[in-house]
Formats: C-alpha cells, structure tokens, sequence
C-alpha cells in the first residue's frame, strides 16, 4: 500500500506556483503494477521522484512500508566522472552488499548491459541508451518491492528493448513495477491498473485499459 | 530488503563516498600521491630556507619540526575547508539515491583529509627519526588532542562555509582567496611571544593562531600555550558547527532536488 495523504507539490516559477499536485490524498493498492500516464510536465517524474524519496512534498506526507528502487530515469542517476564499475560498485555499498555480492552483482551488471568496453569508462562517454541499459541492469541485482522506472524501457535499440521488457516481466514476477511510458503497447503489457496525472490531480483506475483511455480523451482536447 | 538502521545505511554512504574519494584523488595519471607529498615539503623547505637565511640558525627549538607541526595543521585546515566548499555539488549525480545525503560527502572528505595527514604525518616522523630531528615532545597526547580539535574546527568552519556559499556562489571565491595568505596570520612558522606585542593582540583574533600555539606549545619543552585561549577555540569550533547543521537541515532537501 502507498498512501498520499494531502500531498501538495509545485515549484516556483517566475509567473508564480506551478502545481504538479494539489491536495492530493491517495493510495495506492499493494501486489499490482501501475502505469502512470499524463501529458508532458504533467509531473510524473516528480511524483516518481517523491516515491523515491529524492523529492519532497510542499505538504502532506506520502507513507509506505515497501522498499522503492531508485528512479530509473532517461540518463539519471549516476556520477558522470565515474566509470560504469564504480557506479555499480558504489549503488552496491550503499545498499550494504558484502564483497563477494558487490563482485557477483558487477559480473552480472556488466553482462546484462552488454557495454563491453564501456563498462570501464566514464558515464559522461556514455549515450542516455547506455545509461538506461546501466541503470536498468543494475536494479535488477536487487529485490525492491517496486521498480520506479521512468520511460527507461522506450530507450535503447528494438533488440535490448525486447531483452529489457523479457527480464521485467520475469521480474514482475516477485516484486511490483511503478512504469511511465508514453508507449500503449509496454504499458497494456505489463501494468495492472493506471494513473492519469492531469491538471494537478492523480485519477486512478482499477484498470490499465481506462486509463489509457482517459490519457487519449485528454491528448484529443488538445 | 533487510531492514538496516539509518546509522548503519550512512555509514555505508559514508564509506562508498570516502572510497570514490580517494579513488578520484589517487587514480592514475593525476600524481595524486606525488602532491599529496610534494606539497608539504615544498612549504617546509621554502620556510626553513628563509629563516635561515634571514634570522640565522638561532631558535632554542627544532626550527625544521616547529615548521613541519604548524604546515601539517594548517594544512588540514586549508585542505578540509577548501574541500568543503565542492563537496555538495561533486556529488550530485549521487543523490538519485535517496540514502546519499549531502553532509556525507562532506564527511567523507573530512576523512580523506584525515587519512591523507596521517599518512604525511607517518613519513615526517620517520624522516625525522632518520635524522635526528627533536622527536621527544613535551606532552604526546595534548598534541593529538590539538590535531584532533583542529580536525573538528576545520569541519565546522567547512560545513558552514559550504552551507553559505549555496545562497552566495561568489562567497566559494572569497573563501578560496582568503585561505592562502591565512598561512601568514597564523603562528603557522612562527612562535606568538616572538611577535610585537601589536601584532601579537591583532593575531589573538585569528582562532587558527590559538591552534597552532596549542600544538606548538605542547610540543617544545621551552614553549608553553600562555597565549591559547581555549573558550575562544570552542566558541569557534561550535558556533559554526551549530548555524552549519541548523541551516543544513533547512537546505538538505533543496540540495537533494536542484
């Protein structure tokens, strides 16, 4: 269960509050996987942020007793003078791996993410494909209750996307995925139910299928 | 996930931040250890020449060891607040995880600090055994005690500094200028009751002069810290340390998120 309680969120902009959520209380059912939809800066990545506990709420408090991935966002979530290793080695310490797991779980990442040499150079040679490829094999070295993915899935070439989506949905299979996408077909897949963040409101529903629905309503208005 | 307690998970942030450290500062190519070295000496030769040349060889104490304890001190307190002062922003692709505070990299360079002058200090020792230099201090303890206070001033005046130049970009540039010629004004190669007495009453204002006395005066048989003025030395250590956490805990979640 994740629970929103009169969650408000917006950011200062010159022309005043931009709210992203405004008194939003909310929850979140536990066992499912959830597609969240909503147009650009609608504020999906903020609220994934928020789950992730890398951004905060103005007010109101966002309460769960599961265990979040980070977010795995287009090109987040790395130290851009550090190679891939040593991101992978430092995502494991922080974790609090012992030493035989952080080399088994480098062993794995590297062979995942298909980087080859890459896999020894900086992030900051890497493309945001890679990134995504780095970032999504290395979250799969750990058990989270959930997956906070942010559109990872859609980057990449058609080959390590098909790979990608086969090793979530194995995945899936012992925890919970909280998936932005823009593509109908990933999401159908994969989520049970659906988030439709628009206007500063969230709108669940009990089925992907809707969602997807209301998120096409609201493209048409324009 | 196994449950572990906030302790345990920032003592884990702070050892993967501390190993990145001396990785980037080591790594090959960058002669991190030459430096790390070649510095210290630099200072100790240059200042060792210029007295004597000017002065003469007339100290009652070990010149070459007096200079060594008062670099080695001002060294750490350069270095930790220079380094403070990137600290946050160094490390900011690393806080798309949410266990990575900002004051642990500003831990985590502390300790680097910490470890790069032990290691300094071990060699200077040896040296100093090896040539003979005055290696029989006055009261051992009282001088690790100085160090380890000055270690603890240097974070304080560091997370403060740091906390700071997040509202002022430019305060990072005032800091960085005035840290230098702070060696001058700092009884870092020469003794308080050698100065003037005008100089000496001005000088009293300068927290990092008490220090230096401390160490000094702890170490020669015939020097004594009648100057040090130990409440001022915690009045600077925790007044910065107390407005650096107070303001830190208001930022923390604005240097999270920008």
């Amino acid at each position: 269960m994740i629970e929103l309680q009169n969650v408000t969120k917006y950011f200062r902009t010159p022309q005043g509050k931009h709210y992203i959520l405004k008194n939003s209380t909310f929850s979140i059912p536990s066992d499912v996987n959830i597609g969240i939809l909503g147009r650009n800066g609608a504020g999906k990545s903020t609220l994934m942020k928020m789950l992730g506990k890398i951004e905060f709420p103005n007010e109101g408090k966002i309460i769960s007793d599961k265990s979040f991935s980070w977010v795995m966002g287009v090109g987040g979530g790395f130290q851009n003078n550090m190679t891939g290793r040593a991101n992978v080695k430092f995502v494991c310490r922080i974790y609090g791996k012992s030493k035989a797991e952080i080399d088994r779980s480098i062993e794995f990442v590297k062979e995942f993410s298909e980087l080859g040499d890459y896999f020894e150079m900086p992030i900051k040679t890497y493309s945001s494909g890679m990134k995504s490829r780095l970032t999504f094999g290395l979250s799969l070295a750990f058990d989270f209750d959930y997956l906070l993915i942010d559109e990872t899935l859609s980057v990449g070439d058609a080959r390590f996307r098909k790979k990608s989506k086969e090793a979530l949905m194995k995945k899936i299979e012992s925890c919970n995925v909280l998936l932005v996408s823009h593509d109908m077909g990933t999401l159908r897949d994969i989520c049970d139910v659906g988030i439709v963040s628009h206007n500063a409101k969230l709108h669940y529903f009990d089925d992907i299928k809707d969602a997807i629905e209301m998120y096409q309503d609201i493209n048409k208005k324009g | 996930m196994s449950q572990r307690t906030p302790w345990e998970v920032q003592k884990s942030v702070i050892y993967a931040l501390f190993l990145r450290e001396v990785n980037v500062r080591f790594s090959a190519g960058k002669l991190g250890y030459f430096w790390v070295i070649f510095e210290p000496l630099m200072q100790i030769l240059v200042f060792v020449m210029v007295k004597v040349l000017l002065f003469g060889n007339n100290s009652n104490f070990d010149y070459h060891v007096f200079i060594t304890l008062g670099f080695i001190g001002f060294n750490i307190f350069r270095h930790v607040v220079d380094r403070s002062l990137g600290a946050f922003s160094a490390n900011k692709g690393l806080y798309a995880y949410k266990q990575v505070k900002p004051i642990d990299a500003l831990i985590a360079r502390l300790l680097v600090e910490v470890l790069v002058t032990i290691v300094i200090a071990i060699i200077f020792i040896l040296v100093g055994l090896y040539f003979d230099f005055d290696m029989n201090p006055k009261n051992l303890g009282m001088v690790i005690f100085a160090y380890l206070w000055l270690i603890i001033f240097a974070f304080s005046v560091g997370l403060l500094v740091a906390v700071i130049s997040l509202f002022f970009e430019s305060f990072k540039k005032v800091v960085k200028i005035l840290l230098s010629p702070l060696m001058f004004v700092s009884a870092v190669f020469y003794s308080m009751q050698d100065l003037p007495q005008a100089v000496g009453s001005l000088l009293y204002y300068n927290p990092l002069a008490h220090f230096m006395e401390m160490i000094h005066g702890y170490y020669f048989f015939v020097l004594d810290d009648g100057f040090v003025d130990y409440q001022y030395m915690a009045i600077w250590t925790v007044i910065p340390i107390y407005l650096g956490l107070l303001l830190y805990r208001k930022l923390e979640k604005g240097i999270i998120s920008i």
